[in-house]
């Protein structure tokens, strides 16, 4: 369905912003897919009248909470969870930008089509998007985007051998409040 | 069984990294996640081995003996046994070190079993491969 014309103020209480990382290396037999919650952000939703608008989002990069991991060796406990969290903070994003501003957005069908620029650790890069508006009024967009392409060196370990993916999946998935 | 051949260089005289080789306290923390446990003579100790993969980790606990030393000819076989702590695996080998002068070759004979063993012979050879680079890349260090 088209989105209603207005401004929406989006965040972790109307929805979820979710990272989905693999494995890659010799080890990765090793290692789990995980999905990763982004705790806190906030996203600006303008949607015009005629269609158009703009869409600005900015997570703390400190915010991500490992929700479950797949496919390693042995499951993750809470303990695995916060160290994962404690590397991803201290070794991949170090407290950095995370910021995403729309250059276009405009009316596709069940949505809206978002082109814009996406900020990670300082570096930034064009990304597109889709953006799906089911007729209860939830939101769902997803993009896939190598960590390498913003200068990002994937997370490393086993000597070299085991390596989270250098592709990500980034996933939002919201309801718009209603006013 | 693996075996894998690796060389070093400390840019050290061969005396130095004779003695360095065979001083264990200072030779096992050169393995990543190495530690000496106890000293139990003058050429054997008790170590373990804290693997980490990421936020696993898997420990290995066991012994290090240098069970042949040839002073004229600097080489040393150490013989390494140890258990998987937590789990039925063990990880043994025998390391032959070899120095010339400024460094050396190692000639590494390997027995993993267990859940290391389970991801497969070319997983437990990158990552001891590896290890053991990151060993030699330490060792140019004492």
């Amino acid at each position: 369905m088209a989105i209603p014309p207005g401004s929406y103020t989006l965040g972790p209480t109307d929805g979820t912003l979710t990272v989905r990382t693999g494995k890659a290396g010799a080890a990765a037999k090793a290692g789990h897919n995980l999905v990763i919650e982004v705790t806190r952000w906030e996203a600006a939703l303008e949607v015009g009248k005629g269609g158009g608008g703009s869409v600005a989002l900015t997570a703390d990069a400190r915010s991500l909470a490992v929700r479950s991991g797949s496919g390693g060796m042995g499951s993750l406990g809470d303990e695995e969870k916060a160290s994962i969290a404690q590397s991803i903070d201290d070794d991949v994003l170090k407290g950095g930008t995370i910021a995403f501003r729309s250059s276009a957005v405009d009316a596709a069908p069940g949505g809206l089509r978002v082109q814009g620029d996406l900020d990670l650790l300082g570096a930034t890069r064009p990304v597109a998007f889709d953006l799906d508006a089911g007729d209860d009024g939830r939101l769902t967009g997803s993009i896939r985007f190598k960590q390498s392409d913003w200068g990002i060196k994937p997370f490393s370990a086993l000597f070299g051998t085991l390596k989270v993916a250098d592709e990500v999946e980034v996933d939002v998935d919201a309801k718009l409040p209603v006013d | 069984m693996v075996e894998l051949d690796h060389s070093f260089s400390t840019g050290k005289p061969t005396d130095y990294n004779w003695d360095a080789i065979l001083d264990l306290d200072r030779l096992i923390p050169c393995v990543q996640g190495g530690r000496v446990v106890e000293r139990t003579s003058p050429t054997a100790a008790k170590a373990e081995i804290k693997v980490k993969m990421g936020a696993m980790s898997m420990t290995f606990a066991g012994t290090v003996e240098v069970v042949e030393q040839d002073d004229a000819a600097h080489r040393a076989l150490l013989k390494v046994k140890s258990r998987e702590v937590g789990g039925q695996g063990h990880a043994n080998a025998d390391v032959a070190i070899d120095l010339n002068d400024g460094g050396g070759t190692i000639h590494t004979a390997a027995q993993i079993t267990g859940k290391a063993a389970s991801m497969g012979e070319g997983v437990v050879v990158s990552v001891l491969d590896g290890l053991i680079k990151d060993f030699t890349q330490r060792l140019g260090q004492i």
